[in-house]
């Protein structure tokens, strides 16, 4: 116990820790926010230089850059409709309409604060209940996780704002992209039309800058000389009773983050999208309606994908497996450092996992200061003449996408799904579900296919597996909850009830 | 304006002239090597392991890149499409050896000039430690018996798994449900879920997993025990006749374009034998479940077309083969 406190406490004792923390928490936010930038690739950028560092150092600039580059997504999703990673597309949803109605300063405030609860209950999850949750994400068989990613596309239903029909569309679009490249059972090429370079499949982050990037840079040229809104930055900390108001919601979206975020294929992006799903379905009075500022749907989707960073440490803490694909790096870089990530990690090397709590805790701590300061400055970003801003944007889009692979190929996917994206704003469609479409078609794929090859194709097993297992049945029974409450079928249940 | 044109022309053109003759100088600018697979795998680590000795050697820094995809094919062809001067090499693993016979590419590493075979990969055949089998031919007899049940973690074809099933397959039979996940990591958790019954992996990624008693090792791909696993049998208890194969496991090698000048491919092999004959290097790669080769030149050629012929023969034999390794040429082991 008196050993986990102070491993608990060396990243806050530690002057040089502590430095190292808080870099990699402001730099994780600025490079998050930069769209195309993601986490991962800061990750992964970031930790080369690591190498010849003592494994304490490393650590704790990685999850510094992984706290912040996480929340840094949602800033460019809230000012500019464009955002920074996958795992903050929900927050665009509402958060966009607050900007443009000049609360720009309030919903960063707010979603700030709300990451910050969202990091730290994921952190005590983490530090309470790690073993027995990666247990529990261990029973998860594929046919589960292939249900979970059938309501995932259900959530279609809340993403598609006006059109279903539109939604779903663009959805089957998304999952088309996905699943673009070598087969992974068999290696056959799909849709790679005889190119060398589509073999490895569409980067789902090309798709988003494209579509949310380029895509709403063209479409605010249309509105080259409407003046930009004034953006009310006075008070910008949410006053405790806003907090208090919406802290049961973040408590029930922070655990839907730190679930998905645990389990192994499943992350904050994910994570995010349902948690904003579950607002919309639960909250019965939102401040605004959903998808016109709400401060509900920024609540959500915040809190999830921080809860979400912990999360993904259970099982790379516990098993050496990662939770999601900046895990997966800060792996092979202790790989490096000549530890054992495993499940001997813990017993080897019994400090990682404190100290790693303890860096959390920190590193959010910091993200609350940092987060909290320069919002003014920010917040006028919006400001900004569109001559300025737009070309700006595009040029940002044009680096993430290199950046990506260095490589231009994806820097001309980027600039097509710009202009796809572009005419498909112009004819009402919502760029959330094609993301949410990318993301889940081939986890999708990959998982209808291990089930059934479990099963000996037997398609008779494979329905059976799913109402037999008590997981498994759980979930089905969700998919027909969320299918029957989204079709006609539940008003016509209500009709026959009243009868 | 033209003129200032032209000057920048000449100026450039100038510097071309003054560059191209002065391989002797090599290397006067970074080296990029270009990793054909992602972040965090076996060959990325291996990598980022091996290349600061490399560059202590080479005497310049050595920038690296991951460019994943398609099995590798991205990667390798990146290297393939760039000039022929050393400044730029590939960081492989094995399964370019493959590409012609599973229809992914028309090239290996025949169509490159091999630097360093860097070292070989153990392989062990894992399942989870609540079976009743205590080795290979336990879990053979079980598969003779319920023919199609067993559930197998692969990584698909032209994967490791599938490359040792065909193996297997060649002189016995091990009729199993091939369960495809994205890699080791995934089927490894998979198997700790007990979603499947048995995995062929590398022992990099099984060691630790065997240590904790989550997982137990049915048998070594080799033809005597190891120090890592003593506990575990090689395969060749179960299934001596298997031996014609082995060694046999993965590899990571570094290779530059075909056409590049004898001296710069002296001058990096020099430094890659440098560089992984290095303490650091070599005790890195024992703790990884890894054997160091160290091969050069000509050496470096024989294990590549000896591994290729094996691997490819025993895939055909095994009806895993999509062109057969006759139609490209590659001989009968």
């Amino acid at each position: 116990m008196a050993d986990s406190i102070s491993y608990f406490l060396m990243a806050w004792l530690d002057p040089s820790l502590l430095m190292l923390t808080a870099i990699g928490t402001l730099a994780g936010i600025y490079v998050g926010a930069i769209p195309g930038l993601s986490v991962t690739m800061a990750t992964s950028i970031l930790i080369s230089f690591t190498f010849a560092w003592d494994v304490n150092d490393a650590l704790a600039l990685i999850v510094g850059i992984y706290t912040g580059g996480v929340y840094g997504g949602s800033r460019t999703a809230i000012l500019l409709n464009i955002p920074g990673a996958p795992s903050s597309v929900a927050t665009s949803f509402d958060g966009y309409p607050l900007a443009q109605q000049g609360e720009a300063g309030q919903a960063i405030g707010l979603s700030t604060v709300m990451s910050v609860i969202g990091g730290l209950l994921g952190t005590l999850v983490l530090a309470s209940v790690a073993p027995y949750l990666s247990d529990m994400a261990l029973q998860f068989a594929p046919r589960d996780y292939f249900l979970i990613a059938v309501l995932g596309l259900l959530l279609v239903g809340s993403l598609a704002a006006e059109s279903l029909s539109r939604g779903i569309f663009a959805a089957s679009l998304g999952a088309v992209i996905g699943l673009v490249g070598l087969d992974p059972v068999t290696a056959d090429p799909r849709f790679t039309m005889g190119s060398m370079q589509l073999m490895g499949g569409i980067h789902y982050v090309v798709v988003m800058i494209g579509m949310f990037g380029v895509a709403e840079a063209f479409f605010q040229l249309h509105q080259l000389n409407v003046k930009p809104v004034r953006q009310n930055v006075d008070k910008i900390i949410p006053s405790l009773h806003l907090v208090l108001k919406f802290l049961p919601l973040s408590i029930r979206t922070s655990l839907i983050g730190v679930i998905v975020g645990a389990l192994p294929g499943t992350g904050g992006d994910i994570a995010s999208l349902f948690a904003y799903d579950h607002a919309k379905r639960s909250v019965k009075n939102p401040s605004k309606p959903f998808g016109q500022g709400a401060y509900e749907g920024l609540v959500a989707p915040e809190t999830a994908n921080n809860a979400a960073v912990g999360g993904a440490y259970v099982p790379m803490l516990t098993l050496g497996m990662p939770g999601d694909a900046v895990t997966a790096i800060i792996i092979g870089a202790l790989v490096i450092h000549g530890l054992n990530p495993g499940p001997m990690l813990m017993i080897q090397t019994p400090h990682i996992f404190w100290f790693t709590v303890g860096n959390l805790a920190l590193a959010n701590i910091f993200l609350l200061i940092f987060g909290l300061t320069g919002i003014k400055v920010f917040a006028k970003v919006v400001e900004l003449p569109k001559a300025i801003l737009i070309p700006l944007i595009l040029v940002l889009c044009v680096v993430g996408s290199y950046s990506l692979n260095s490589s231009m190929t994806e820097v001309y996917w980027m600039l097509g799904f710009g202009l796809l994206g572009y005419f498909m704003k112009i004819f009402r469609f919502q760029m959330g579900p094609v993301i949410l479409g990318v993301i889940l078609g081939p986890l999708m794929d990959e998982t209808y296919r291990q089930a059934m090859s479990s099963v000996g194709d037997d398609s008779g097993a494979f329905l059976l597996a799913l109402v037999t297992n008590p997981l498994s049945l759980i979930l089905s029974m969700a998919v027909v909850l969320l299918l029957l409450s989204n079709t006609p079928l539940k008003a016509m249940l209500a009709r026959r009830k009243t009868r | 304006m033209i003129k200032q044109l032209l000057t920048g022309l000449a100026l450039s053109a100038g510097t071309l002239a003054a560059v191209s003759p002065a391989f002797a100088d090599y290397p006067e600018r970074n080296v990029e090597g270009v990793i054909q697979w992602g972040a965090g795998g076996a060959t990325d680590n291996v990598a980022r392991s091996l290349t600061p000795h490399v560059e202590e050697a080479l005497g310049t820094s050595i920038v690296l890149n991951n460019r994943p995809g398609g099995t590798g094919v991205i990667g390798m062809n990146t290297v393939m499409q760039k000039p022929a001067n050393g400044y730029t090499v590939l960081y492989g693993a094995e399964n370019p050896q493959l590409y012609p016979i599973m229809g992914l590419a028309d090239f290996d590493y025949s169509a490159m000039t091999p630097i360093n075979v860097i070292g070989q990969g153990l392989v062990v055949i894992a399942a989870p430690a609540d079976k009743d089998w205590q080795n290979f031919g336990d879990l053979l007899d079980y598969a003779h018996e319920h023919p199609g049940e067993l559930r197998m973690g692969g990584t698909g074809a032209g994967g490791l798994p599938s490359t040792v099933l065909a193996m297997v397959n060649s002189v016995d039979s091990l009729d199993v449900r091939n369960v495809t996940f994205g890699g080791d990591g995934p089927g490894i958790t998979a198997m700790l879920g007990g979603h499947i019954d048995f995995m062929p992996l590398s022992l990099a990624a099984a060691q630790q997993h065997i240590a904790s008693g989550r997982l137990k090792g049915l048998a070594v791909l080799t033809k005597a025990s190891i120090e890592e696993l003593p506990d575990t049998p090689p395969i060749t208890d179960a299934l001596p006749q298997i031996e014609s194969y082995l060694p046999w496991g993965p590899f990571w090698a570094v290779a530059v374009r075909k056409d590049t000048p004898e001296e710069i491919v002296a001058t990096l092999s020099d430094a890659y034998r440098k560089g992984v004959a290095h303490e650091d290097f070599q005790r890195f790669l024992a703790e990884n479940g890894g054997k160091a080769l160290n091969l050069q030149g000509e050496e470096a050629e024989q294990f590549l077309e000896r591994w290729q012929s094996v691997t490819a023969w025993a895939l055909q034999k095994a009806g895993s083969a999509k062109v057969s390794p006759e139609e490209v040429g590659i001989p009968k082991p």
